[in-house]
């Protein structure tokens, strides 16, 4: 007999390193004579998108297009130090030194703009639409691209480097008190599945997901990494155990051990929710290791919903299902 | 301008059109060819280690052992207590005894079968629960136990006696693998200026740099590693697995070396995810309202060190879920067993908790009769609220819009369920 | 030592000679001697699809074949679905659609695609899926790349 169960999980996440470890990162930037810009940053993409999240961080900043940045990543030869892309860290802290560094190299542009415009202050000077604009009188202008030629000519450099801080305080080793890590992440995700009450199979019907991302610098990149992160969790909690016969691991390979194919997986509805971080660029927090917390529980859960047995030792195999049904009777 | 916008991936151009260079993409003229000879056993002394056979066998450039390491023969991402080439003591299956490098994946291969060790097998433990026993053998002459965080908040006997509710399991976790599809490989070589360049998938180069340089025994700044496009990582290319390798077999023959690993190579020498025996008690009372929460996490570590110290206080800290609870009692343990080793992989220590708490929410609600929403919306964190380690979260904890847009999507009706 | 033998196939639209040991696999060829390092190896056993090539518009797991079994065969591989300046609508589509993580399983995925839609260009959901089966992703959770493929479906642009 087929059965049905919905589950929900709800979790959160500490990023960054924590625990009061050094989390820093650094990046370089540098304005060229035609206003397009180079980034330098030590933070490796390891295929979630950091790179093109960074880059559009340091076009916001510059009020320019993304088109105009490029970015080299991760080469000791002339990247500085960015951390490890780990903890779900780098939109936070490397976006946050690649903010930093923008800031200090259009200052130099614009404080070189405010003389050339005529205004008292950078804070009259507005970047959009490719110009440098007087704040309210916007027929005052400069392309960007000429100030930049401009500015350099005049003996200025545009460059900024900066490097930024994740706080996080060490715990207590007598009591665990502490603040060990900023900014949290919350999620939640709610799975509908079908137990095979027969061959102890469970399918997965659907999920839901919710992630709290602060906000999502770029939409389609979360809810890539939410849709990733549901099918390890579902991975996780069904398919996936490396098996050890005296410490030696008995399948080393794809063959038995088991990773999901898209014939395993559900179609996933994600929900961005977006809380705001002040701290964070833009009011990013991260969103790739918290995308895989709350799958397997909500299976887990919505097994149970639907046949009254709880699977407690990870992965909820059909055999342990069946000898759960069993254990019932 | 450009916040918010879902803009295509930066190196989405390679990556569709097969010119995205993953380390084993890269070649070099005269290059050798980079093996590993990993040990069959779990805890082991080494008696005799000859390579005579090997090193004669034609087309063979360098056969390296423990005794060849110009610097430290360790690396770990806090302690260096992984072995490059294990020099006597085996502590767990896969650990590198020698490389070789050769003119073709052939003649290495052949080479390797022509190494002969002889072993005195030793006492091993595989259950973390048995290693933390006064009398297990011992992985490491310090102990077994590598780490113990305890948490305490509250009063969590006085908060059980005021529990309405009480549900106490046993929960426990399994060894996963992080299965990035791309196997781990690199090309190392040496520079014009005599320095040495590595090109790998890594998760963070500068570290790799250390590492490289302290094995070497040579500066820092001698060393420049380059991050090819990374197929996948998921914590498991945090620790060295080939870095250290690539890098000796260049380094001591002057030559350009590449080394790939299979995907059972790849199996046996990245970090896992950590099991964990869990234990949860957690009371609340007839409203729903959490009082009282006992955990004890016990992880597998492996034989070395890797992140396991900053997983297990993760678990610790993240074990009361997203919910208020006024008394906590929490102890988080890693232990050392003759197991392959366990590292960073995404969640690293807050995946493990959920499979209990939010087991122990439903048991919780079903007792109560009250919806699973119901319990977690009357429990969730919101601005303001203290964490088990007494962190008072000030902004952005959007958990109560994530409940609501996931139930709302299940059409459930949330204004009857607060 | 093993003989080697005369190799002879269409890669990508251009004649192809080699002498090539005869155990060697259709993967080692495309990459270790035409530099074609756009096939993927993944696992070495045809589970993963990584490497998967089109065999007179088939696709295969090139790690399971010998060259020799493909001798006078056309083949293409992902660095012959298109150049810089021309992609693939498959190609653009992957782009737009965010079907692109890491990046390792996106050679065979885009290859089995092709093949599909060149066979069935309007192709369910359901059938997308199960042409891509064979093909792991670790990245995606294959939402983006069902996605990417049904939306060239859809927009029925074939070549």
């Amino acid at each position: 007999m087929k059965k049905r169960g919905i589950g929900i999980g709800c979790t959160f996440y500490g990023t960054g390193y924590g625990n009061g470890f050094p989390d820093i990162s650094t990046a370089f930037v540098e304005i060229h004579d035609d206003g397009s810009v180079l980034i330098l940053t030590g933070a490796v993409d390891c295929g979630q998108g950091s790179t093109t999240v960074l880059t559009q961080i340091a076009a916001e900043e510059l009020g320019i297009p993304t088109d105009m940045v490029t970015i080299t990543c991760a080469d000791t030869g002339c990247t500085p130090d960015s951390g490890t892309t780990a903890a779900t860290r780098q939109t936070y802290t490397t976006g946050n030194a690649i903010r930093l560094a923008c800031q200090k190299a259009k200052k130099t542009l614009l404080e070189w703009a405010a003389k050339e415009l005529g205004t008292n202050t950078i804070e009259g000077l507005v970047i959009a639409e490719g110009k440098i604009m007087v704040k309210g009188h916007p027929q005052k202008s400069i392309t960007f691209k000429e100030a930049c030629a401009k500015a350099r000519f005049a003996g200025n450099r545009l460059i900024g480097e900066a490097s930024f801080t994740t706080h996080a305080t060490q715990v207590n080793m007598e009591d665990g008190q502490g603040a060990p890590y900023w900014p949290y992440a919350f999620g939640t995700q709610i799975a509908e599945v079908e137990v095979d009450t027969e061959t102890g199979k469970v399918e997965v019907l659907r999920i839901v997901a919710a992630q709290d991302v602060g906000k999502a610098i770029n939409p389609q990149s979360v809810e890539g990494q939410i849709e990733g992160g549901v099918a390890q969790g579902l991975g996780w909690s069904l398919l996936e155990e490396v098996k050890l016969s005296s410490g030696n691991i008995t399948n080393p390979a794809f063959s038995s051990y088991l990773i999901p194919t898209v014939l395993d997986m559900p179609e996933i509805e994600t929900y961005i929710i977006e809380s705001h971080e002040p701290t964070g660029p833009y009011g990013a927090k991260g969103v790739g290791e918290p995308a895989m917390l709350s799958a397997a529980p909500a299976i887990l859960n919505a097994i149970h919903d639907a046949i009254g047995v709880r699977i407690n030792d990870l992965p909820a195999t059909p055999e342990k299902i069946l000898e759960a049904l069993q254990e019932k009777k | 301008m450009t916040i918010g916008k879902s803009l295509p991936r930066y190196e989405g151009l390679g990556k569709v059109t097969g010119q995205a260079k993953f380390p084993a993409d890269y070649y070099m003229p005269g290059m050798l060819y980079g093996k590993t000879l990993r040990t069959p056993l779990a805890s082991a002394k080494i008696l005799r280690l000859d390579t005579s056979k090997a090193e004669s066998l034609r087309g063979v450039a360098k056969v390296v052992t423990a005794q060849d390491i110009p610097g430290e023969n360790g690396h770990g991402v806090i302690f260096p207590d992984a072995p490059i080439l294990v020099e006597d003591r085996v502590r767990s299956i896969n650990d590198a005894i020698a490389l070789v490098a050769a003119e073709s994946e052939e003649i290495a291969e052949e080479a390797l079968s022509l190494i002969k060790v002889e072993y005195e097998e030793l006492p091993a433990v595989y259950d973390p629960r048995e290693a933390m026993k006064e009398d297990s053998p011992l992985v490491w002459d310090k102990g077994n136990i590598l780490y113990h965080l305890p948490i305490r908040k509250g009063d969590v006997e006085k908060g059980f006696r005021e529990a309405d509710v009480i549900v106490e399991n046993k929960y426990s976790t399994q060894m996963v693998d992080h299965a990035f599809l791309q196997p781990e490989a690199a090309l190392s070589y040496i520079d014009e200026t005599g320095n040495l360049v590595l090109r790998v998938a890594t998760q963070y180069v500068h570290w790799d740099r250390t590492e490289i340089a302290r094995a070497l025994n040579i500066n820092i700044n001698q060393v420049r590693v380059v991050c090819a496009t990374v197929g996948g990582a998921f914590g498991g290319r945090e620790d060295m697995t080939l870095q250290l390798h690539c890098s000796l077999l260049t380094w001591l023959t002057k030559r350009p070396v590449k080394m790939v690993y299979s995907r059972e190579e790849s199996f046996k020498a990245h970090s896992k995810r950590h099991p964990i025996y869990m234990k949860y008690k957690t009371g609340c009372t007839k409203e729903g309202k959490l009082i009282a929460l006992e955990a004890e996490f016990i992880g597998d570590a492996g034989a070395y060190s890797s992140w396991s110290p900053n997983i297990l206080r993760k678990s610790a800290v993240h074990a009361t879920g997203p919910y208020y609870v006024p008394n906590v009692k929490v102890d988080a343990y890693a232990v050392h067993t003759n197991n392959p080793f366990t590292g960073a992989m995404r969640g690293f220590g807050a995946a493990q908790p959920p499979i209990a708490y939010e087991a122990q929410m439903d048991l919780l609600a079903k007792e109560l009769g009250l919806h699973p929403f119901t319990i977690r919306w009357r429990n969730a964190f919101e601005e303001g609220s203290e964490t088990a380690t007494g962190q008072i979260l000030e902004t952005s904890v959007g958990l109560k819009e994530t409940l609501l847009a996931t139930a709302k999507a299940y059409g459930w009706d949330v204004e009857k369920l607060y | 030592m093993i003989g080697t033998k005369s190799f002879e196939a269409i890669v990508n639209g251009e004649q192809v000679k080699l002498n090539i040991p005869q155990n060697l696999r259709l993967i080692d060829v495309l990459r270790n001697y035409l530099g074609l390092t756009g096939t993927k190896e993944g696992c070495g056993e045809g589970e993963c699809g990584a490497c998967t090539v089109l065999v007179d518009g088939e696709p295969y797991n090139s790690c399971l074949l010998f060259a020799l079994q493909v001798q006078n065969k056309n083949i293409l591989t992902i660095e012959g679905l298109a150049s810089y300046n021309n992609l693939h609508p498959l190609q653009e589509s992957f782009l737009e659609h965010g079907a692109v993580q890491c990046g390792y399983c996106t050679p065979g995925m885009l290859l089995v695609a092709k093949a599909l839609l060149d066979k069935n260009p309007n192709p369910t959901r359901e059938e997308i899926k199960v042409a891509i089966s064979g093909n792991l992703c670790r990245c995606t959770g294959y939402s983006k790349i069902v996605d990417a493929i049904s939306a060239v479906a859809e927009k029925g642009v074939k070549r």
